[in-house]
């Protein structure tokens, strides 16, 4: 018995253990047609509004559809919405409707103008005038308002009050004072609102100080935000595709466009996607197929944020966020050319194919995501034909170039990687010092080496494959010799141990790194290195993303640190470089401040027209350049890898007729035609072509 | 016998009160908060970070999240920061992987620590007896990442086979017998390099303590009467030395569980390590609050099965 | 009235001279304390021998051992081998200091358990139970992660969470001495607990807690690589064998030695202690002969 245990349960196990090893071993794979991805990034809800990562995105844009979309040039297109147009209204207060309508016989006069404005229709409501104009924007409103005598109109007053409760308190601060007009009201979750009246504003914000201390609410304030001549509101109308159904047979209506607004709005949901719908004054949906959506002022890059994957109303309406968590975002239903099937935590995701979709269903039967946690398994897993798609790091492509069997991508990646300087610092406050850093560290040499070639040197803070980047930027070329001399100039000398010294300070700094990114440490040890030639002293400290951030970047408490910038094309950089972003917590963490640029900022949101655009890009991109903040590494180049024989492209021509081509990668990435994927063995097996209606 | 359990139950659930409290402050007042959006990103305002710390009481008295953690983790409310699920689902939809590599792992730890042990024993002094040890701390002494490793490439470089996760993806199985040992297959290479540590250190428990008993005077005067030397061997002396082996069990728990991270990580197997290691990083202070608490009490109860399983095996120990 | 200490000590020398292995795994230690130790001192020293650690040469990167670079470059063009000397006190340094962090608490809290019995005992006891609790693995990895993974730390966090077995141990030990003769005899003559405990009990249990610790030093090692290979071990640019292989894991597939020789050292180095230990341990091993 006991001998049994000794001798037979080890045999057994090493019995059982050969058996198992011949059974899976003589089994081969069944090639369905399917695609399979390994990643390393599992999401972690399926639902695109409550997530940011990327693992979750790569799911959703299968799933789920938005408005509008990035065609295969990085355009903005259409998607669930059949058309778009933008307009605006303007309106112009007057201390009574007799100058109101004074004023309108002044914009009648100007009637041979009209058409240089954009406007459409003026018509006066009381003593407010209100201009209709097909094109959104300040700088048409402003000329027509030069038009009239500022002393017969009003100024509008925002302002913003911070309180506990804030639609109850507004509530009762209405009842309170029934004499204010509030001509416009917004607010921001339950903790903060906004409300605009005509005029000052001082004494409004006087009663509203009396009414908030008299309601005992201490911590709350209430001051002005901003004062301006006109409101400029700017309208865009949607026409929706009639043809939509959700995954689970719903059509698809402006309901959803509505709920979708309303739910990122929403406390409980914590949408991290709010701050880019904080804007919208109201959406309105007159039919199902129609959506006017107002915003509050002229801000051009809103459009883009209509590309960010609607949720359907049907659904989730009416429940709380704990039924979000449970059920919809591991059980996501959207539009999309693939339906969710089943998730494995912390193994695999897998999507079918969706046999309604509005375009004809896809080639492929369903997409798998595999979840391997290391770099290691990913890559074995695609070289054995476990996965057909590999997101492989620049410095391994070299290695499949000239391999037959694999066809590789690579494009601009949306970002960029820099030294950024802690401009509070008296070290790098003098822009001779930072050109001379820029000018000793060796950009070329950087990407042959660890990027193996894969990426551009940057020329600010627009990689140059947006299109509204400005390309007379030169990257600033690799001269020791001019680094030298620029930090002699700056009064730095070399001192006795090789290290420059001015005014008995030494040269010497920490450059702090995150963790668990090899790109940026290798990065960090080269600085470090070809600034040591140049005679400083670099330290490099490396510490964990969270820890990176709260105790440091966060705090503004670093000397310089290796980050990078991912974002879409958006020339909205408010958040990173304007000097009102500089604070603790914010993202213009060196402390970067220009006047110019900040009213560049502030007007390029504004601005509608793409000429313009792209000038006053140019020259924020040209300004910041020149002040050298950071010093511009380079844009990497996004690389992935798949067998060559695995998929087919066969897709509309736009003639009505398909098209079958090799696997191509477009602008926009490789997954763009996913749904035209197919495998080539099935190629006699695929779903009927259908007609695509554009 | 009862009064023991009662004392020893109420000792544990004074000392898991200390334990969660330590550990929660431990977590909680250290570098690093929750940034569940991913790297920076710039569209984040300050009025959604406000409303996240508010929707995950992160904002409260840290004595207060201590409350509402602990709450939570009793009315089963306690959600991850990351996801929003209970974190008790999330513990639970892993447990049934990690439960069967662990119960795998004790089972080839003690079933090969045993043969090793008892084979060193009978040859004891002599040249295998050196080979075995010196094999034995070699186990030890492996990094476990760099086996793994060298497994997991080897096998998939050259026999294709695929290793990673609990299931060969792709592959449609004829009938239950191949998918279970297809299971058992992805089960059992994790396992044994889990247990590579342990097959070492009871092999040498189990000889130590089989060359005492031989030594004893009993076996003597077995031996003396004349038994056979084998049925001694395996009769008395292995059977004496067991004991401990056996209750030593509860012991290998915890290492088990720890150990597990790396493992987990380079076979992409979906266990608690990987949880814990992911929960870690992300500052999911829910998810580890409860990690934290759940396997303190697993062992504890452990502990006490095992001492309770003594005093049945051993009369000579009596609980009081 | 001293026990007799000094023939145990030769006996235990003697025996350990018989044990080939030990000798052999003494000598790979006694080499790589003066490796280490020389190279502590050129580390600090920034002596660029035989080349510097942290140099980077791009034109030269992962490249295969070769007789410039005997053990190949990483991927900045770092010598390996240069790298692996530099860093081959921390591990050490890790392993030893680590360990008598945890001896200390271990010696001092069993120590006591062990002395007075009764209460303190059963609750010195339960709560080593509650530390016991945790996988140690994963708590170090918490404790490290969240602490930042500095030597200092990790250090201090091995030693904290790996006390317990020797403090189990020298309760025993204790527990097992009190009663002894001389032990009573002095407690008979007046002498003070102190006094007892450190110059009568502890010299016994000597030779047990020895080996304990000797154990204990590769324990410790692995660790440290553990947590470098998850990214918490001692951080670069201080190149240390943990942090070489968790840099270089990324190019395993392209560069063998990158993994292949720290891991090695590290192998080496934690056997070298297990077997040493074990020989010693063979050595102090006196109960078995006295029956």
């Amino acid at each position: 018995m006991i001998r049994f245990f000794v001798y037979g349960i080890p045999v057994l196990l090493v019995a059982l253990l050969v058996a198992s090893f011949v059974t899976v071993a003589s089994f081969s794979t069944d090639r369905k047609n399917e695609l399979t991805i390994g990643s390393i990034g599992e999401p972690t809800k399926l639902n695109p509004i409550q997530s940011a990562e990327s693992g979750a995105s790569e799911v959703e844009g299968f799933v789920f559809e938005a408005l509008l979309q990035y065609d295969a040039n990085l355009e903005i297109t259409t998607q669930l919405a059949k058309s778009f147009t933008l307009s605006q209204t303007t309106t112009v207060f007057f201390q009574d409707p007799a100058a109101a309508a004074a004023a309108l016989q002044l914009v009648e006069a100007a009637r041979p103008s009209w058409s240089a404005w954009s406007l459409q229709a003026a018509r006066t409501d009381g003593q407010r005038l209100l201009l209709d104009l097909t094109l959104p924007g300040m700088e048409a409103s402003a000329k027509i308002f030069s038009l009239f005598d500022p002393k017969t109109a009003l100024p509008l007053a925002t302002l913003r009050v911070e309180t506990e409760k804030a639609r109850a308190t507004l509530e009762d601060f209405q009842k309170a004072n029934p004499d204010i007009a509030i001509e416009r009201s917004w607010f921001d979750y339950d903790a903060a609102f906004e409300i605009t009246v005509a005029g000052e504003g001082t004494s409004v914000e006087e009663r509203l100080k009396k009414f908030l201390t008299g309601t005992g609410n201490a911590q709350a304030t209430a001051a002005v935000s901003e004062t301006r001549n006109f409101l400029a509101e700017p309208l865009v109308h949607f026409v929706l595709r009639d043809d939509v159904r959700w995954h689970d047979g719903a059509p698809f209506t402006s309901r959803d466009v509505a709920f979708t607004y309303r739910a990122i709005m929403d406390e409980t949901v914590a949408s991290p996607r709010k701050p880019d719908f904080d804007l919208i004054q109201k959406i309105e949906t007159p039919n199902p197929y129609e959506a006017l959506v107002t915003y509050r002022k002229p801000y051009s890059p809103a459009l883009n944020s209509w590309m960010m994957p609607l949720i359907p109303a049907h659904i989730l309406e009416d429940k709380p966020a704990s039924w979000w968590a449970d059920n919809f975002n591991r059980n996501p239903i959207g539009t999309g050319p693939f339906k969710f099937s089943r998730w494995k935590t912390n193994e695999s995701l897998r999507l079918v194919r969706n046999d309604d979709y509005y375009q004809g269903p896809p080639w492929l039967e369903g997409i798998v995501f595999r979840y391997l946690p290391d770099p290691i398994s990913i890559r074995l897993a695609f070289m054995t034909r476990q996965t057909d798609f590999w997101g492989v790091s620049p410095w391994a492509v070299s290695s499949l170039l000239n391999d037959s069997r694999f066809q590789i991508f690579r494009y601009p990646a949306n970002s960029y990687e820099y030294v950024g300087w802690n401009l509070r610092n008296p070290l790098f406050q003098d822009v001779r010092v930072r050109t001379a850093f820029a000018h000793a560290v060796n950009g070329p040499q950087m990407i042959e080496f660890i990027l193996y070639g894969n990426g551009v040197q940057s020329n600010g803070i627009f990689p140059p494959h947006f299109w509204f980047s400005n390309p007379e930027i030169k990257p600033i070329p690799y001269d020791p010799a001019a680094a030298a001399r620029l930090l002699d100039e700056a009064g730095w000398k070399p001192g006795p141990d090789g290290i420059r010294v001015k005014d008995g300070k030494r040269m010497a700094f920490t450059l702090i790194v995150n963790q668990a990114n090899e790109v940026r440490k290798d990065i960090a040890t080269l600085v470090q290195d070809n600034l040591r030639s140049l005679g400083v002293e670099v330290n490099v400290e490396i510490y964990e993303w969270a820890v990176f951030i709260s105790r440091f970047i966060n705090k503004l408490e670093f000397e310089a640190t290796v980050l990078g910038w991912s974002t879409g094309p958006d020339f909205d950089v408010y958040q990173v470089w304007h000097s009102s972003q500089s604070n603790p917590e914010q993202l213009n963490f060196v402390g970067y401040k220009n006047p110019r640029v900040d009213t560049l900022i502030e007007q390029i949101r504004q601005e509608y027209n793409p000429a313009t655009i792209k000038a006053m890009a140019g020259e924020i991109q040209k300004l910041i350049f020149e002040d050298q903040p950071y010093l511009f590494l380079f844009v990497p180049n996004s690389t992935s890898v798949i067998w060559k024989d695995s998929f087919r492209i066969c897709r509309p021509d736009g003639k009505g007729g398909f098209m079958d081509t090799p696997v191509e990668v477009t602008k926009a990435g490789w997954t763009y035609y996913m749904q035209w994927f197919y495998r080539p063995e099935f190629a006699g097996k695929l779903p009927p072509k259908r007609e695509v209606r554009p | 016998m009862i009064t023991f359990i009662v004392r020893r139950l109420l000792i544990s659930l004074v000392l898991v009160f200390f334990i969660s409290l330590i550990s929660f402050f431990i977590i909680t007042l250290t570098p690093g908060s929750p940034y569940p959006w991913g790297e920076l990103n710039p569209k984040i305002s300050e009025s959604v970070k406000a409303n996240f710390r508010k929707q995950f009481h992160l904002d409260e008295p840290i004595w207060k999240q201590y409350w509402f953690n602990m709450r939570g983790l009793f009315t089963g409310e306690l959600r991850s920061i990351k996801d929003g699920r209970p974190v008790l689902e999330r513990i639970t939809e892993r447990l049934p992987a990690t439960l069967a590599l662990n119960v795998c792992a004790i089972v080839i730890a003690l079933s090969f620590g045993l043969l090793v042990g008892v084979y060193s024993a009978r040859v004891a002094g002599q040249w295998q007896d050196t080979a075995l040890s010196t094999v034995s701390f070699a186990l030890l002494a492996i990094p476990e990442f760099w086996v793994a490793y060298l497994l997991i490439i080897g096998l998939t470089e050259w026999f294709a086979v695929p290793l990673m996760g609990t299931v060969s993806h792709g592959i449609v199985f004829p009938n239950a017998l191949a998918s279970s040992l297809d299971w058992i297959w992805h089960l059992a290479l994790p396992a044994t390099l889990l247990a590579l540590g342990s097959v070492a250190a009871q092999s040498r428990y189990v000889r130590a303590s089989m060359l005492e008993t031989l030594r004893e005077d009993y076996i003597r005067t077995a031996r003396a009467k004349g038994l056979p030397s084998e049925k001694v061997l395996y009769h008395h002396a292995l059977r004496n030395s067991l004991r401990p082996v056996i209750t030593g069990i509860g012991g290998l728990l915890p290492a088990l569980i720890g150990g597990a991270v790396i493992i987990e990580t380079i076979f992409a197997y979906p266990g608690i390590g990987r949880l814990g290691y992911q929960a870690v990083l992300e500052r999911d202070y829910p998810t580890l609050v409860a990690l934290n608490f759940i396997t303190a009490v697993l062992v504890l109860l452990g502990n006490l099965l095992a001492d309770i399983l003594y005093s049945l095996v051993d009369p000579r120990v009596r609980l009081e | 009235m001293n026990p007799p200490a000094q023939t145990p000590l030769a006996r235990v020398v003697s025996r350990f001279r018989r044990n080939r292995i030990g000798l052999i795994s003494l000598a790979a230690i006694i080499v790589l304390f003066v490796v280490a130790a020389v190279f502590a001192v050129l580390s600090f020293a920034h002596v660029p021998f035989p080349m510097d650690p942290n140099a980077t040469n791009l034109e030269r990167k992962l490249l295969p051992p070769n007789l410039t670079n005997w053990l190949g470059t990483d991927n900045l063009g770092r010598d390996l081998f240069s790298r692996m000397l530099h860093g081959s006190y921390i591990s050490l340094t890790v392993g030893f200091v680590a360990v008598a962090v945890s001896l200390l608490i271990g010696v001092v809290v069993g120590a006591i358990s062990g002395y007075f019995g009764r209460w303190v005992d059963n609750i010195i006891m339960r709560a080593v139970d509650a530390i016991m609790c945790f996988p140690t693995f994963f708590l170090i990895l918490t404790a490290v992660a969240l602490l930042g993974p500095s030597m200092l730390n990790i250090i201090v966090v091995i030693g904290l969470v790996s006390w317990t077995g020797t403090a189990r141990l020298v309760r025993a030990e204790f527990l097992t001495l009190r009663e002894t003769e001389y032990v009573r005899a002095a407690r008979a003559l007046g002498q003070r607990t102190p006094a007892i405990i450190f110059r009568h009990i502890l010299p016994n249990a000597f030779a047990p807690i020895f080996v304990t610790a000797v154990l204990g030093i590769p324990a410790a090692i692995l660790t440290e690589a553990g947590l470098s290979f998850l990214g918490f071990g001692v951080q670069p640019p201080q190149a240390t064998w943990g942090n070489i292989i968790s840099d270089g894991k990324t190019y395993l597939l392209d560069a063998w030695w990158l993994i292949v020789f720290p891991g090695l050292a590290i192998f080496l180095a934690a056997l070298a202690f297990y077997l040493a230990g074990d020989a010693l341990r063979q050595a102090a091993e006196t109960r078995s002969e006295r029956k």
